[in-house]
């Protein structure tokens, strides 16, 4: 108590904060209690009848008793989240890794500032203009690629009802939009490794190559290890924006891309909010553990340094 | 070191695979520079051309038949819209990123002082909420159903009001002021309100721009709240009018639309999609060059944790 009255002001200047928190955070945690009932709007959270875990063997079609259509959509979303995410994660580390090694490399000024700015502009467009951008490449007529391939003797592809193209396009358009910006993350680790290593090497008669092969990569490590880390921690997160903005609610394309955090939404309706709860806390509860071991493991390789 | 001779010696060790090295990089770099930035070059040219010529010809880099005729039919037809829409996405971005500031800068600044006995508490406070989330649909309930966010304004602000990871980062800049600025102004009676106001964001200034335009470009790319909570058209802010446009646009092109169906929706030609495009990216062009850098930096900071 005596610290709160002699921090008082630090502790008012943190409440604007922890209400939004808690508004935003912590009071719809209380609403994961609907994953255990049948919610229904007129008997509210918390009057709903309890049903147990039925939602939950629902998910992997265990029991169908309750009428509502389970038809496989929900693993299958969990099957789309890990695929995108799991290839996002290997382009997504090894080009940008690539950037920022050749960008180290480079000397000239105006050259790097030109590129770095033209890679970096993806990260400040919305999906929904990266989805418009992606139009203006697959539309039927005036595509770009439909062109190229009519200029090849190719026919046309309806890109919008193709659904197999689809995870492609939406993984380069996730590694496209975050290049720039991971790279960055790199070259500040980059930034602060030791330069008299490099000078060393130099001096023994170490090419380009091999400095980069025996200093550059060994050093990056750890940066590597902890981001790859983390991205395992969220894999089972989908990109609800990215894949709404690239693809919108486009029924044919639907079941191909649909993510888990996109499934929740668009079965919201049709299947009822206790069922999308359920599945919502699967799979913040997987992502809770995961996150925990990542973490675990990030502070073995990073000298006692977590994520948080 | 001399930075001459440095030179010279580079010059005597380069070999031949350090000529392959440094070609590879230059057209590495070069090939994902031109795939990042060519996009968004067609998308502004196709916005400038004529439609005639892009329905025929397809989309190109460079302006053909270079023409304002799409900005000028857009303007004049739904001129009225289109400046709605900005006033509603300036206002949000001007007050939640205000807002957003003041909330966040006055915990990270607390949070920064070592002092803080249940600073650490506070912390994991925040924390738990990245690593563990009620999920989508408590949300929504909670916000639709308790707070009736449903077709407010303030639905579009207050979600995104205070991020965990900015908290962090202007954290970490706040905690390198040196503590004794601050012992000595409380020696001369200054609260820690004046303290923070007065010493702490005058100091951190370039970390305030930092996470101001982090916030700023997050409300302005906002459209994420729209689709869940907006139903009146005259709310809509840019990013979801162009959302909807190109919904409608993409059911057509998957060709699930029976044709007749289709026949009666009437679709903006391609030039007025780019040009909606173009106008919903906005300030971002212009302001562009002049605020990278701080982003840069605040990658720079959150990336090199000490």
């Amino acid at each position: 108590m005596k610290e709160f009255k002699k921090n008082r002001q630090l502790y008012l200047m943190c409440i604007p904060a922890l209400l939004f928190l808690i508004a935003f955070a912590y009071i719809p945690m209380a609403g994961i209690w609907m994953a255990f009932t049948d919610y229904k709007l007129l008997d509210g959270v918390f009057g709903s009848k309890f049903v147990g875990l039925h939602w939950f063997k629902a998910f992997f079609g265990v029991t169908t008793n309750s009428g509502a259509k389970f038809n496989g959509m929900g693993l299958r979303s969990v099957y789309n989240t890990l695929y995108i995410n799991f290839f996002g994660l290997i382009f997504g580390t090894i080009i940008p890794i690539t950037i920022a090694i050749c960008f180290n490399e480079l000397k000239h000024k105006g050259f790097k500032k030109v590129t770095q700015s033209a890679m970096f502009f993806p990260y400040f467009l919305s999906w929904v203009v990266v989805g418009a951008i992606i139009f203006a490449f697959f539309s039927n007529s005036s595509g770009i690629v439909n062109r190229v391939l009519e200029s090849v003797g190719h026919d046309r592809i309806r890109w919008y009802a193709e659904p197999k193209y689809w995870k492609a396009i939406i993984i380069t358009a996730d590694v496209w939009k975050w290049c720039g910006y991971n790279s960055i993350i790199y070259m500040a680790a980059m930034s602060n490794f030791d330069p008299s290593l490099y000078e060393a090497a130099t001096v023994d008669g170490a090419n380009r190559f091999q400095r980069i092969w025996y200093i550059t990569v060994p050093l990056l490590k750890p940066t590597v290890i902890v981001l790859v880390l983390m991205s395992i921690g969220r894999i089972f997160f989908g990109d609800f924006g990215m894949i709404y903005g690239i693809v919108g609610n486009n029924s044919l394309l639907y079941d191909e891309v649909a993510v888990i955090d996109t499934y929740v939404y668009s079965a919201m309706k049709s299947l009822g909010y206790s069922y999308t709860t359920a599945i919502g806390l699967m799979q913040s509860t997987l992502g809770l553990i995961l996150v925990t071991l990542s973490n675990y493991f990030a502070k073995k390789v990073n000298e006692g340094e977590g994520l948080f | 070191m001399d930075l001459n001779e440095n030179k010279k010696r580079n010059r005597i060790h380069s070999s031949f695979e350090d000529k392959i090295v440094k070609g590879f990089a230059i057209v590495f770099i070069s090939v994902i520079a031109i795939a990042c930035f060519y996009p968004l070059l067609m998308v502004l040219s196709v916005s400038l051309s004529d439609n005639a010529v892009v329905t025929k010809k397809g989309f190109s880099a460079i302006p053909q038949a270079f023409t304002l005729d799409t900005y000028r039919y857009l303007f004049s037809r739904s001129g009225d819209r289109i400046a709605r829409s900005y006033i509603v996405t300036i206002a949000i971005t001007v007050i939640g990123t205000l807002g957003a500031m003041l909330v966040t800068s006055m915990i990270s600044f607390a949070l920064s002082i070592k002092d803080l006995k249940y600073r650490n508490a506070i912390s994991f406070i925040c924390n738990f909420t990245i690593i563990f989330s009620a999920g989508l649909i408590p949300w929504f309930i909670v916000c639709n159903n308790y707070y009736h966010l449903r077709d407010t304004y303030a639905a579009l602000i207050l979600p995104s009001m205070f991020s965990v990871w900015s908290m962090f980062l202007l954290r970490t800049y706040f905690s390198s002021v040196p503590i004794s600025l601050y012992e000595s102004a409380k020696l001369d009676g200054a609260s820690w309100y004046q303290i923070w106001w007065k010493i702490s964001l005058p100091l951190n200034k370039t970390a305030m721009l930092t996470v101001g335009m982090i916030y700023a470009l997050g409300y302005w790319n906002e459209w994420w709240n729209s689709l869940m909570f907006i139903d009146d058209h005259r709310k809509y802010p840019l990013q979801y009018i162009l959302y909807n446009v190109m919904s409608n646009v993409k059911a057509i092109s998957s060709g699930k639309v029976p044709p007749g169906a289709a026949a009666n929706i009437k679709l903006p030609s391609e030039t007025m999609k780019m040009a909606v495009t173009i106008i919903t990216i906005g300030p971002i062009i212009f302001l562009y060059p002049f605020i990278q850098k701080y982003f840069v930096d605040g990658i720079m900071t959150g990336a090199v944790k000490e």
